[in-house]
């Protein structure tokens, strides 16, 4: 039997991350990966014969530009294509768009608002400041505010002075960002309902919450965090889908020396005097090492895997209040023809960027009101983007694929979640989306609808939270996922986690995996 | 010249007059109109600073009467060990929850007490940090994570049945255009847990007003401050509604900052940065107050009607589209007197709230027996506005939202009641602690205006 430095549950993108990061460092390294494939929620599958898609996790925008640079991920195939616009069909027929590029994206606010044209430039400066403040928190595990350990006062004590060293004014924009909601903070700064609506939703993707509830202004940020390397670093697109990031990684941790292997589901952390000692997969077969690290979320990770009669109470309790509540559906198509908007006919430019259907804050509070009670938004928010427009290798020629991200579809949605309900959601998402572009039902060829009990059951992301955790102010930073245990290590000796329900969180940012590795190394 | 002008006749205009009063300044109070809303807990350092001796807090006992769906009460008492009683015949479950319950929130609130008397902390000193250390390990986890969370999201970590969450998650959005499923609100529970014992969540009431009342003092009745007069960037004085100029090199404003920065002062004297940030200062009152005078006792002294977090939540959902809600949250108290005085929520400023009374006094009908009310007065935000003097009918004058509460409150520029114009000073409930935690914010100023 062979022997590894460490184990790794889970080859989603963070477990691929810190394979790659131990296995550089020269840690004997062994991903398991339940599906037949790596990547998690970043796969592209060819769903129906001819038509790929990204059938999760759809742009790339967060993953950490360290670790493309450290991992070489570019020499080991990804390709980044950028967005370059948002259009935001309205229900008059208008429209609003927001492009890269600048002058284009003045010229098109100001027919909204003077107003908002003039002040887009300064609440662009400020993100981009915020961001930046934020930035150096992402690479850092958190210190523990709860422990009076010398180190943890140090590292709080730095955390103060990075706050100070903003500077009072960028501090107190901080701490409204945190605080407030993101319709409110953008109440602040414009007034044209279809740019504070689209800007909110960055905003509410992946929680069960609306844009008028506070801490969804944090979640606003969390999504602008990838603009800060320079336009081309904007939204993007991998070519050939989500699942070419995940090969990408992959590939650079076998260079590395790191072993994956897949259809090999972990049923549980092998335990032994109080100590992970390696893990036994489904079938029975154990394999040892020194240390595992999970890249499964915390509920899966401690209640299922590790069993909480390994862990303190206190612990197992905070586990069990950890909030999830998956929010998010996907659908996606498979098209004969490119849809056509009445707001913006044919086939411009808008069409290779994100669709965003928002049009106003309440059209989105609206859709949350009928999910906060267990229902499917009838009118819902949806984020499009038609990757063969940018990428023509995924669809057949002159036929595309359709990947619309939809909200909300709450997980404990009354009743449960069938078969029926799974194309009354899809039904719902094409009825809405056909009042913009009235060609699209009869270019449908194929049609797939991931509920969040779908996501659940196919990449294990329990109750389908796409981050792996709800991203909100309690289960942030140094309460990710649970106070005191925030710094990727567990209360079982042996065991770490590296998954999106750690800091930083998800949106394939990879910054879960590398800041675990850095600790496991030591050299964080 | 060495002259005073408080503006204001609610606590903390008083408390913040009698302090500079007794340090040796001259001081005169405008009272004019506007009504102090109703105060609650008073921190113990205002009252030894001032070395007023007498207070009474009174709570009801029940404090709280929560009538369930099938008919019946919860009761909820001052006596921890009645309560849990009350509470198991709806929840064993949540009767053996309760006593952990009060004792962490209570922890949490002797600790936000203490963060209360005294000026707003900054968050990144030492002081403060080693402050909240004292909280113990699970006490700080506790705090942090319970500070920005939905209260709904606290009580379902906590209970199970719907009449007492919706009890409690009530008082995490009175006087707040949120519900319980936004963010934020489980402080709001805690802020109304300030100052009463262990298992009481809603302030108790107070005798400060008359106590104030009783201290030797320099008023001006019946004056309505026009304007603050601003020369060389700095207080010059106030006019009154009457034309009769006061001078004074200090003037303490305890109206709500908008007014006081950008109606009473002329345009001009700011940084419109400062005008634009005071201009989203969210005030936008949400409760209607219903006052009866009844006939007989109804049978209670504090009823709460909000069955559950979902009627909270829906009812928000009216308010939040711009309506009234069509089933409100009600909150009633009732004294010896049979005088009742019920809050209505939501019942968003600027709605058209004609049939609201109706509708309340047919949801109260039900819970007060044979009682019959002789006199009833209905005001709406709007009106609540034009005869207290609340703007927007709101009675913190700013929203206790946490972007607007601790050293954010009113706004981080103005937190430590200085103004950016030299001599004006701001107290009041918009002013940290604030929104109705009686005269700290005054005493808070005074301090600062001595200090300085």
């Amino acid at each position: 039997m062979r022997n590894y430095d460490v184990i790794v549950i889970g080859g989603g993108h963070n477990g691929l991350v810190c394979a790659a990061y131990l296995a550089r460092a020269g840690r004997k390294v062994l991903v398991l990966e339940r599906r037949e494939r790596v990547g998690g929620a970043a796969v592209t599958e060819e769903v129906f014969p001819g038509f790929r898609f990204s059938v999760f996790s759809y742009v790339v925008s967060l993953l950490r530009p360290e670790i493309i640079r450290d991992l070489e991920l570019p020499r080991h195939g990804l390709h980044i294509l950028p967005l370059e616009s948002t259009l935001t069909p309205l229900e008059n027929n208008g429209y609003l768009a927001q492009w890269n590029d600048h002058d284009q994206n003045r010229r098109e606010l100001a027919r909204h608002s003077l107003r908002d044209a003039e002040a887009y430039d300064e609440f662009g400066l400020m993100l981009h400041q915020m961001a930046r403040a934020v930035k150096p928190l992402l690479a850092m595990a958190p210190p523990d505010p709860t422990s009076l350990s010398l180190r943890e006062l140090f590292g709080m004590k730095r955390l103060a002075e990075h706050f100070q060293g903003l500077g009072a004014k960028r501090f107190n924009t901080l701490t409204k960002l945190l605080t407030m909601s993101s319709a409110d903070f953008l109440d602040e700064w414009f007034e044209t309902e279809a740019l504070k609506a689209t800007k909110s939703a960055s905003g509410i993707i992946g929680t069960l919450l609306g844009p008028r509830s506070p801490g969804t202004a944090y979640v606003l940020l969390h999504h602008y965090m990838g603009e800060l390397d320079g336009v081309f670093r904007a939204w993007g697109f991998a070519k050939g889908g989500n699942g070419a990031v995940s090969a990408a990684i992959a590939s650079a941790a076998q260079a590395a020396g790191a072993e994956i292997r897949c259809s090999a589901a972990v049923e549980s952390v092998l335990i032994s005097h109080g100590r992970a000692k390696g893990v036994v997969l489904e079938g029975g077969e154990e394999i040892r090492a020194k240390l595992v690290v999970s890249g499964a979320d915390p509920r899966r990770t401690f209640l299922q895997l590790v069993g909480e009669k390994h862990l303190p109470e206190a612990f197992v309790e905070s586990i069990r209040r950890f909030r999830f509540r998956g929010a998010s559906a996907k659908v996606n198509l498979a098209l004969g023809e490119a849809p056509d908007f009445t707001c913006l006919p044919g086939r411009g430019a808008h069409l290779r960027g994100a669709i965003s259907i928002s049009p106003s804050v309440a059209y989105l509070e609206r859709a949350y009101d009928e999910a906060k009670y267990g229902e499917v938004s009838r009118r819902p928010y949806m984020d499009i983007v038609i990757p063969s427009m940018l990428d023509p290798s995924m669809a057949p020629p002159g036929k595309h694929v359709m990947s619309i991200f939809v909200q909300y579809a709450p997980y404990h949605v009354n009743g449960g979640w069938t078969d029926a309900r799974r194309e009354a959601l899809g039904d719902t998402v094409v009825d809405t989306l056909s009042q913009y572009a009235p060609n699209l039902k009869p270019a449908i060829l194929h049609r797939q609808v991931i509920t969040p009990a779908d996501i659940e059951r196919i990449v294990g992301l329990t109750e389908g939270n796409i981050f792996q955790g709800e991203l909100s102010l309690q289960q942030m930073f140094f309460l990710r996922p649970v106070p005191a245990w925030a710094k990727y290590r567990t209360p079982l000796a042996g065991l770490y986690q590296c998954g999106a329900g750690t800091h930083p969180g998800g949106g394939v940012m990879g910054a879960s995996g590398r800041n675990a590795a850095l600790q496991i190394l030591g050299t964080a | 010249m060495n002259k005073v002008i408080v503006i204001g006749g609610g606590t903390d205009a008083l408390v913040a007059a009698q302090m500079l009063a007794r340090a040796g300044r001259e001081v005169i109070t405008i009272e004019g109109a506007s009504a102090p809303p109703d105060e609650g807990w008073v921190p113990r350092k205002v009252l030894r600073e001032l070395r007023i001796e007498g207070l009474k807090l009174a709570w009801p006992d029940p404090w709280l009467t929560v009538p369930l769906p099938g008919g019946g009460r919860l009761e909820l008492w001052r006596d921890l060990a009645r309560t849990v009683e009350a509470i198991r015949r709806v929840s064993p479950r949540d009767a053996d929850r309760w006593p952990e319950f009060c004792d962490r929130m209570a922890r949490l609130a002797r600790f936000l007490e203490a963060v209360y008397a005294a000026p707003p902390p900054d968050p990144l000193s030492a002081g403060f940090a080693l402050r909240a250390r004292r909280l113990g390990k699970r006490g700080l986890a506790d705090l942090l994570r319970i500070l920005p969370m939905p209260v709904a999201e606290l009580l379902d970590d906590w209970f199970e049945s719907d009449a007492l969450k919706g009890a409690l998650g009530a008082a995490g959005v009175l006087h707040l255009l949120q519900g319980p499923r936004s963010g934020g609100t489980a402080f709001r529970l805690l802020h109304y847990h300030l100052g009463s014992p262990p298992g009481v969540f809603r302030p108790p009431r107070s005798n400060v007003m008359d106590l104030l009342h009783k201290l030797p003092r320099v008023e001006l009745q019946q004056a309505e401050v026009l304007r603050i007069t601003v020369r060389g960037g700095a207080v010059a004085g106030v006019v009154l509604k009457d034309g009769r100029e006061l001078a004074a090199s200090t003037v303490v404003s305890s109206a709500d900052p908008r007014r006081s920065l950008l109606e009473l002062v002329e345009p001009g004297w700011l940084d419109p940065e400062l005008v634009r940030a005071l201009r989203h200062v969210r005030r936008r009152g949400v409760a209607a107050r219903l006052r009866l005078q009844l006939d007989r006792s109804p049978g209670f002294s504090a009823l709460a009607l909000a069955p559950s977090l979902d009627y909270l939540e829906r009812a928000y959902d009216h308010a939040k589209h711009g309506r009234v809600s069509r089933e409100p949250y009600l909150e009633a108290r009732c004294d010896a007197q049979q005088r009742m005085e019920v809050l209505v929520q939501y019942a968003p400023y600027g709605v058209d709230c004609s049939n609201l009374k109706d509708a309340v006094l047919a949801l109260l009908s039900e819970h007060w027996g044979d009682a019959q009310p002789q006199h009833s007065e209905f005001l709406a935000p709007r009106e609540l506005e034009q005869f207290e003097g609340w703007p927007e009918g709101q009675p913190h004058h700013a929203e206790l939202s946490l972007d607007q509460a601790l050293w954010m409150r009113p706004l981080p520029e103005l937190a430590r009641y200085r103004t950016p114009i030299q001599g004006l000073w701001l107290c009041g409930p918009a002013m940290h602690p604030g929104a109705g935690i009686a005269g700290a914010a005054g005493l808070h100023c005074a301090h600062a205006i001595l200090g300085g």
